[in-house]
């Protein structure tokens, strides 16, 4: 089956159903399910395939302001909360303390775009969830509510997309009085539109008839924040292990990319349900409950920004100068993204870069989905992984070019 | 045509004291500006202030015909102006935006409302208007001629800047002291040697002293944004006029220092291009 420019390879083994890449996320991931005689999958297996993500190192040796314009690039979907964690992180490793009008600004950015994310996503599964129907009318929704909340990202970031505005030390500019009062304006008009969304979506999700326990995993929760986000992470209960040392499969193991991210030795579950879980006494887990979660989250980060736009002081300063030298300490940025924890982690001595190291929602959540398939027929896989909404573009593309002709070797991201 | 395309030229002249109080000529930009604020026309616009009476232009964005008028008046250096169009469609959040341009800032504001560059930006301008422009100043070049050639302490000594009959003029306590305009050259920014456009050829509306009276203005309505909003403005009371064949020195001048400025940037174009400069191209 031909979707957009990708060959996706179903092969059935004799006990394997194997998705590459699988669909309707971001980037490229593969799905190999063990599966019994009825299909019912045994072990399930989810991987990233997409090779390399250069920006922590790119950053390295250069001025701690390089690292939020280069490390927002890890992603075009939700480049808002690196750009955030990016900054937050260097903002801790140079000191500096934000002024408060800065910080809101940031809330308000954070928050509208946790909306906008979760109505992209809401896109990404209409095909699953929404009838046939019923379908432009989904995208209509999920355009007119990103209009609005995009607006918000725009007016307060400089851009929707890859935000330019938010800086080391706070944001570029305040907002003026007149825009703080548009975009309360906008806001309070747009509440009745994005209680509608919600309600559409939840409802064509209990109507898709997905298995209640579907998805159904028991790992321990990372959110650190309902929404915006601390910057507080326990290195001390953090390892890393490669994909060779946690895949049973050593050809999965060689192939996998990213390294496998754990707490307290677990792989954990991060995203708007754990929030909701954690925060929220939501108790519901799997599939469903997630689509769920997302849609709920979606009024509380409205809540959020509306907060965030009534408390800024328009005639208070967004941004201090600071000392770019560093503290030689390391600095933390941990926002809650719209697929989850998203940590930025950064050194800076002598006003250089020298460590910088990014882990990212999807990639704490990938040792998780893969078990996530298991109990269920191997046609459900891709429901399962979707409701994570994967983000897996978290890389630099990398071609082997010739350097004599300039021809292409070796190009492994489009050809998996 | 030396003048580029325009619908319509006149003489005209703020009827609003307040603007003809700090205006360099008749207050054309000031008095446009402020019935396009007044009238929601705009939102706000993007002009060249001085906010700290240095002579030094900042780009300001403002919002109110007050602020229009606090920020009347040429600057003879130049003002990033489209530095802050980011700033005025984003943090302030104008919709519908006015900005007051020198003729090559049209033409890359008109660039890049003509390719898909900017999100958001250029869209949101509504009126363009354009001032005639001959030639820019760095600010080390105004301090040398105040302090070298003119013999001031200091620029900021200066009261009023003006480029008139012939001559660059500073007021000081009263007193008008010129310096010849053959005496500038040289000082000026090289890519004013080689620009085409005199009267802002792409803009909504053009204006400048040239071909008008002194506390008049020549203006050229050239869109049809532009021209209803001149006309409207006129309407209003807030602008008088008179046709361009009444008044002394009349449109002639306009044409002869606008075809000047072609023929003799041409040359300079040839000349650099003989010698392998890169040279931009013309529209």
């Amino acid at each position: 089956m031909l979707v957009s420019n990708f060959l996706i390879e179903v092969t059935y083994l004799k006990d394997r159903v194997v998705i590459s890449p699988t669909t309707r996320q971001e980037g490229h991931a593969e799905l190999v399910m063990e599966v019994d005689d009825e299909g019912i999958v045994t072990k399930g297996m989810y991987f990233s395939i997409t090779p390399v993500r250069g920006l922590e190192k790119m950053v390295l040796n250069k001025a701690p302001e390089t690292a939020p314009v280069l490390c927002q690039r890890i992603c075009g979907v939700c480049p808002i909360p690196h750009t955030l964690a990016s900054a937050e992180a260097m903002d801790m490793a140079l000191g500096i303390e934000i002024p408060k009008a800065g910080k809101l600004l940031r809330k308000a950015v954070a928050a509208a775009h946790g909306i906008n994310s979760a109505a992209i996503h809401h896109f990404l599964v209409a095909p699953d969830v929404v009838p046939e129907d019923k379908f432009a009318t989904a995208v209509d929704s999920v355009s007119a509510v990103r209009k609005v909340v995009q607006y918000v990202v725009d007016m307060c970031a400089g851009e929707g997309i890859h935000p330019s505005d938010i800086r080391v030390g706070g944001m570029a500019r305040n907002i003026t009085p007149a825009t703080k009062e548009r975009l309360i304006e906008r806001m309070t008009a747009f509440r009745p539109q994005l209680e509608e969304h919600v309600e559409f979506i939840k409802n064509c999700v209990a109507e898709a008839g997905l298995p209640a326990d579907l998805g159904v995993v028991n790992q321990p929760l990372l959110a650190t924040d309902a929404t915006y986000g601390t910057n507080e992470f326990d290195m001390d209960i953090f390892s890393e292990v490669l994909p060779e040392a946690w895949y049973d499969d050593p050809e999965i193991g060689k192939r996998g990319c990213s390294v496998i991210p754990l707490l307290n030795g677990e792989n954990v579950e991060t995203g708007p349900r754990a929030r909701m879980e954690k925060f929220a006494g939501f108790k519901d887990k799997g599939v469903v409950a997630q689509h769920v979660a997302r849609a709920n989250e979606m009024l509380k980060n409205y809540d959020a920004c509306m907060e965030a736009l009534d408390a800024i002081d328009p005639s208070a300063p967004a941004n201090v100068s600071y000392d770019k030298r560093g503290t030689g300490e390391l600095g933390f940025g941990v926002i809650e993204g719209p697929r989850g924890t998203d940590v930025h982690m950064a050194k800076v001595v002598e006003g250089k870069t020298q460590f910088y190291s990014a882990i990212v929602p999807t990639t704490w959540n990938i040792p998780t989905m893969g078990p996530a398939t298991e109990g269920f027929h191997h046609e459900f896989g891709p429901h399962v992984i979707r409701a994570y909404d994967p983000c897996l573009s978290c890389a630099t593309h990398v071609m082997v070019v010739d350097d004599e002709d300039k021809s292409i070797l070796k190009n492994e991201m489009v050809r998996i | 045509m030396p003048l580029g395309t325009y619908k319509e030229a006149v003489s005209a002249r703020s009827t609003d004291k307040k603007i003809l109080d700090v205006s360099q000529d008749g207050g054309i930009v000031s008095a446009l500006l402020c019935y396009a604020l007044d009238e929601g026309i705009i939102e706000g616009a993007v002009v060249a202030g001085t906010p700290d009476e240095d002579w030094r232009p900042i780009p300001t964005v403002v919002t109110s015909s007050d602020e229009v008028i606090a920020a009347a008046g040429t600057k003879y250096s130049m003002s990033p102006t489209l530095s802050v169009l980011k700033e005025a469609t984003r943090q302030y959040g104008l919709e519908k935006l006015g900005v007051v341009a020198t003729p090559c800032q049209t033409q890359g504001l008109r660039k890049a409302q003509a390719y898909p560059f900017t999100r958001f930006v250029v869209d949101k301008i509504k009126l363009i208007v354009g001032i005639y422009c001959m030639e820019n100043f760095p600010m080390a070049s105004l301090d040398t001629f105040a302090t070298a050639k003119l013999g001031f302490d200091s620029l900021q000594d200066a009261s009023k800047m003006d480029i008139g009959k012939g001559k660059f003029w500073l007021t000081k306590d009263g007193e008008d002291s010129g310096l010849a305009i053959k005496e500038t050259h040289g000082y000026e920014q090289a890519g004013c040697n080689i620009c085409q456009d005199y009267v802002a050829e792409w803009a909504d509306v053009s204006t400048g002293s040239v071909g008008s009276p002194d506390g008049w203005s020549t203006v050229l309505t050239r869109t049809d944004d532009g021209s209803n909003i001149f006309k409207a403005a006129v309407s209003a009371g807030l602008i008088e006029t008179k046709p361009m064949d009444e008044v002394k020195p009349g449109l002639p001048l306009l044409e002869k220092l606008a075809k000047g400025k072609k023929d003799k940037n041409t040359a300079e174009r040839e000349r650099r291009a003989k010698m392998g400069v890169k040279i931009p191209t013309i529209y």
